[in-house]
């Protein structure tokens, strides 16, 4: 384009008459004369002066209008930022292929929150409104600086919404038949332990006004010096999935309470009283025996009551679809005797050995993909053969801490099984708990400490991407 | 975190010039401004765009929604929808990262094909490779009369007719797509399931014929 133009701009006058006429009336060779002498004369030399500008000038205009219809038209990306997180572009005229720009300014940055120098061409600040802004780069090309005309390109600036401003917290329906607190926190004395468990609404259902489908119970038995802690995950696809986690919980307690009262642990009393530092093989049989009868049988009376809630509420018992976690726990003088049973997604696990040591005292139902977790309210779970593999027990000297958690927090902290079973991923999670955070929020677990609660709640609150399903963790320390 | 990977493999090919192609242009910006109002979407979806005319190629590599930038797209060319298939099943492999005991891999993808015409080179063969991908969801959309729901048919169930491809009726199947990737975004965050059929989507509006 830019050498045509040249070409044209170098021809003389006289050759462009020259030219003209030869195409409009071809002279013959006996009237070149002819033909000389009216190409040289003033006057129509004259006009074809004045075509050739007319004809420059029509080649200038309508190729700036191309060069700006394709600034127009040409791509360009501007990355995204977000409210209230620190943003930085760099956007000049030459990054584009836009040298020929002699003059540009920036307009209407000033909405978003954003600074541009057009020396550095540095956009930076902190976004702080969300939305798809329309920026207008005003230009002028040449010829525009005489003129005073400016020429504009918009250009899109997206910012997002902080994600966190997204989340609404809607109140739960007070009116609801099974409607439960948003959260409850708890710290106190249990046995010669001490129990601080938590267990919130998450905002995925904070979000809609929903439930907190976790749930909790626990319980210490003065009369014969056992614990119970109970931990259950309703499922988010089932209605009721609320009342099934509290009843769950509730069941066993009563049950196991029941059976205590009734001697049902008389004998492992008698073998554990009689217990050195670790059990014969006989002793570990007939342990296994009672835990096996005792605690399946607290699991199936979780179960039946389900099912009579699911018959007497004219629900489906996969309504309160749960999953379902509890340890009873007795000190002896020889040390702790732990005793576990879990269907589903949410872990037990025992520190000890001065934080060296981690048993995870359930198997965990975790599928290949994600969902691939059972339920208390499934009566399938009590005929299958892993139904033994659920149960746990552990007999040591001490321990420093155990946990049971759905997984809303397992999810975030540990992401997968495998970490529940890594003594340092447990350490870490300690120190996450000690305020080793992004939010600084620090727990201390200390027996006493009365902003225990407090301070356990606002841990609670963690913030994960992706991750704001209820939790619910229990420590016993 | 899992990220919920989301493909849109669109049509370019030359029927689709003008209005219909600028249409599915403002249908995925509105989708994508619209996806990022909802506070479990801007976290968890991740989108692509594989677009195909005479081939098919990536035109935006699986990103996240609050980075993500919707570029030019031009229509010509004629229908490669097994290519696009076959390129689809290539960026699964690839950016779609797998569950280990290591590591909690992405959400099964969820997939919508939108086309308007018949294909013009081998399907099936892409088909065969896109078989052995693991999706949650594909969804194919036939967009005018023109477009070949037979073979929509066979390389899933899940397929809806528009009766036209004018900006108005391509508008509302981006909305719906924009509700179902919404849903999906809540869904596997309370329940930890993955969406698998039509019943767990909103439902879509009249101008989306369900083909059966």
């Amino acid at each position: 384009m830019l050498t045509v133009r040249k070409a044209r701009k170098e021809m003389e006058p006289k050759q462009y008459l020259k030219l003209f006429l030869a195409t409009r009336k071809p002279t013959g060779e006996d009237k070149q004369a002819l033909l000389e002498e009216f190409c040289s004369q003033e006057q129509y030399l004259d006009a074809a002066s004045r075509i050739l500008a007319l004809q420059d000038m029509l080649m200038k205009d309508f190729e700036k209008k191309n060069r700006i219809e394709d600034i127009r038209r040409q791509q360009v990306l501007i990355p995204n930022g977000t409210v209230g997180k620190p943003y930085e572009a760099r956007l000049l005229p030459e990054q584009y292929g836009w040298q020929d720009m002699i003059a540009f300014r920036l307009e209407g940055v000033e909405i978003t929150g954003l600074v541009y120098d057009p020396a550095s061409g540095q956009l930076s600040g902190i976004p702080e409104q969300a939305g798809d802004h329309k920026l207008s780069l005003k230009y002028q090309l040449e010829g525009d600086g005489a003129t005073g005309t400016w020429q504009e390109r918009l250009l899109t600036l997206i910012i997002n919404p902080d994600p966190r401003s997204l989340w609404k917290n809607r109140p739960s329906d007070k009116e609801d038949p099974y409607w439960k607190e948003d959260e409850i926190t708890i710290a106190e004395k249990l046995g010669n332990k001490y129990l601080a468990v938590s267990s919130k609404r998450g905002r995925s259902h904070a979000n809609t006004g929903g439930f907190r489908d976790d749930d909790f119970a626990f319980r210490y038995f003065s009369e014969n010096g056992w614990s119970i802690v109970a931990v259950s995950d309703g499922a988010g696809s089932a209605r009721f999935a609320r009342e099934g986690a509290r009843l769950a919980c509730s069941a066993v307690v009563e049950f196991l309470g029941q059976q205590l009262m009734a001697g049902a642990f008389a004998e492992m009393d008698t073998l554990l009283t009689n217990a050195g530092a670790a059990l014969d093989a006989e002793a570990q049989k007939k342990i296994s025996h009672i835990v096996y009868h005792q605690l399946g049988g607290a699991a199936q009376h979780a179960f039946r009551q389900l099912e009579q809630l699911a018959t007497t509420s004219g629900a489906l018992l996969n309504d309160f679809h749960a999953t379902l976690i509890f340890t009873l726990v007795k000190q002896y003088s020889q040390g702790y005797a732990l005793l576990s049973f879990g269907v589903g997604d949410c872990p037990i696990a025992l520190l000890y050995n001065d934080l060296q040591s981690v048993s995870l005292m359930n198997k965990m139902d975790v599928g290949e993909f994600g969902g691939g977790t059972r339920f208390i309210t499934l009566p399938e779970i009590f005929q299958s053969d892993s139904f033994a593999g659920r149960f746990g027990f552990k007999w040591v000297p001490d321990f420093n801490y155990l946990f049971l958690m759905t997984d809303g927090v397992y999810d975030p902290k540990f992401e997968v099984e495998a970490n529940l079973e890594k003594p340092e991923r447990w350490q870490a999670f300690l120190a996450d708990l000690k305020g080793n955070n992004a939010e600084n929020t620090a727990v201390a677990l200390k027996p006493g400490n009365a902003d225990l609660p407090a301070q356990l709640s606002a841990w609670m609150d963690f913030w994960s991407p992706g991750n704001h399903d209820d939790r619910t963790l229990a420590i016993l320390f | 975190m899992r990220r919920l990977p989301v493909y849109l493999v669109l049509d370019t090919s030359g029927s689709m010039v003008g209005e219909p192609i600028e249409a599915v242009k403002n249908g995925v910006q509105l989708m994508i401004s619209s996806l990022r109002q909802n506070p479990q979407a801007i976290e968890t979806a991740f989108i692509s765009i594989i677009t195909f005319d005479s081939m098919a190629r990536q035109l935006v590599p699986l990103t996240e929604l609050a980075a993500f930038q919707m570029t030019e797209i031009k229509a010509s060319g004629t229908t490669a929808l097994g290519d696009a298939l076959k390129v689809l099943s290539r960026c699964i492999d690839t950016e779609v990262a797998k569950t280990t005991p290591e590591q909690k891999g992405d959400w099964k993808p969820m997939v919508f094909i939108m086309t308007d015409g018949i294909p013009t080179d081998n399907w099936e063969a892409g088909l065969a490779e896109y078989r052995q991908r693991k999706t949650a969801l594909t969804v194919a959309c036939a967009a005018g009369a023109k477009a070949d729901t037979a073979s929509l048919k066979k390389i899933t169930d899940t397929v809806v007719q528009l009766d036209t491809t004018d900006a108005a009726t391509i508008s509302r199947f981006f909305t719906w797509v924009s509700a179902s990737i919404s849903a999906t975004s809540t869904k596997i965050e309370s329940s930890g399931k993955e969406v698998t059929g039509w019943e767990e989507l909103p439902p879509p509006p009249a101008e989306l014929n369900i083909v059966v």
